[in-house]
C-alpha cells in the first residue's frame, strides 16, 4: 500500500502516519463496543 | 475425432503458477482466520494495558477536578444523630447476618445517649462524575500514590477513576459509604485488594480531610448480595471490586471502619 501512495518519500511517510493513526483510533472506538456489547461485566473483564 | 481434457483437479495449480479456486478458498480462510486472531490478541491488549494507559493519563485530568473541589466545596456543621440499625452489629441486613435493615437505613436519634450536642463535619455534594476524593492505601504499592474517586458508579465512571455510589455517605460520614473499582482494567486500581489484611490502613482525602479506616474484614460475594451497601452502624468504608481476577462472576468486598479524620471523634469516639 505504501508503494502505492504518490508522491515524494517524506509525504508517503506522513499519509501513512495519518492512516495508521486513524486505524489504532478506530480500532479503539471498535474495542470499546465490542466490550460494551459482548462481555458480561460491563464492558470490561473485571 | 474429437479430444477430451480432463478438468484439473481441485486445489491444482495451474501451468502458469496460479492457484486453482480451491486453494484461494483455503489461503484466504487462512489469512481470515490469522486476523481474527490478531484482533482477539489485539482486544486483550487494548483490555488490559490500553485502558489502563488511558486511565492513568485521565488521573492526572481528574487531580485538577478533584483540587478544585477541595477549593470550592462548602464545609458545615450539622448536629450529629447517630445511624441505628434494627439488629445491628457488623453485617446488619445481610443474608447471614442478624437481621434486616429497616427500610431507608432506620436512622433513629438516641438523644439520651449522647453526652450533649455532638457536630458533624458535613462538605457540600459533589457534582456527578467529577473526582472528588482521593483514596491511598499504604499496603498496596499501586494505590500508595493513591487514585482519584469520582461521584458515580456508571461505566463511563469506573472507566476513570474508582467510583463512590451516590446513594451512599460521602467518606468520613457516618454510614457505609461505598467505593467501586475495576480489578484488572482500566487502571486496575482496585487489583490487589485482596492482599488487605484486618488492621491494615485506608486514606480517603476529601474537602473535609483525610479520614482513615482500618480494615475489619473482606467476603467474596454474589454480584446480586447488594446488602454490602446498605447502612451501617458507626462509619465505614466499603470498597467492591470483581472476583476473581478477570472475571465478574463475584465480588471481592472490604469493610474497613473509620478510626482518624476530622469526625471520626464524633462518631466513634477517636481522634
Amino acid at each position: 500500500m505504501y508503494r502505492r501512495l504518490p508522491g515524494p518519500a517524506a509525504l508517503r511517510v506522513a499519509i501513512s502516519l495519518v492512516v495508521l493513526a486513524i486505524f489504532l483510533v478506530s480500532l479503539h472506538f471498535f474495542y470499546e463496543w465490542v466490550g460494551n456489547t459482548f462481555l458480561d461485566t460491563g464492558g470490561t473483564v473485571g | 475425432m474429437t479430444e477430451t481434457v480432463a478438468a484439473p483437479p481441485v486445489g491444482a495449480v495451474e501451468p502458469d503458477g496460479s492457484s486453482s479456486t480451491g486453494l484461494r478458498v483455503v489461503r484466504g480462510l487462512g489469512w481470515t482466520l490469522i486476523w481474527l486472531g490478531v484482533l482477539t490478541l489485539g482486544f486483550v491488549v487494548h483490555q488490559l494495558w490500553i485502558t489502563t494507559w488511558l486511565s492513568q493519563l485521565n488521573q492526572a485530568e481528574l487531580d485538577s477536578a478533584r483540587e478544585e473541589h477541595f477549593e470550592t466545596a462548602v464545609i458545615t456543621e450539622v448536629e450529629y444523630t447517630p445511624i441505628v440499625i434494627a439488629g445491628g452489629g457488623p453485617g446488619q441486613g445481610s443474608p447471614d447476618g442478624t437481621g434486616p435493615v429497616v427500610p431507608g437505613g432506620a436512622i433513629g436519634n438516641t438523644p439520651d445517649e449522647l453526652p450533649g450536642p455532638r457536630f458533624l463535619q458535613v462538605e457540600s455534594a459533589p457534582p456527578e462524575h467529577e473526582a472528588f476524593a482521593l483514596i491511598r492505601i499504604p499496603s498496596i504499592e499501586r494505590l500508595q500514590e493513591g487514585w482519584n474517586v469520582v461521584e458515580g458508579v456508571r461505566r463511563s465512571d469506573l472507566k476513570t477513576g474508582a467510583g463512590h455510589m451516590p446513594w451512599t455517605p460521602l467518606p468520613g460520614q457516618p454510614g457505609n459509604s461505598v467505593i467501586s473499582g475495576h480489578r484488572t482494567t482500566y487502571g486496575a486500581p482496585f487489583h490487589e485488594l485482596d492482599l488487605l489484611v484486618p488492621g491494615d490502613r485506608i486514606e480517603v482525602d476529601t474537602a473535609l480531610g483525610t479520614h482513615v479506616y482500618q480494615v475489619r474484614e473482606s467476603k467474596v460475594v454474589r454480584p446480586t448480595d447488594v446488602w454490602v451497601t446498605e447502612p451501617r452502624e458507626g462509619a465505614w468504608l466499603t470498597l467492591t471490586t470483581c472476583n476473581p481476577k478477570f472475571s465478574a462472576r463475584q465480588r471481592l468486598v472490604v469493610f474497613a471502619e473509620l478510626v482518624e479524620g476530622p469526625n471520626a471523634a464524633v462518631i466513634v469516639g477517636s481522634t
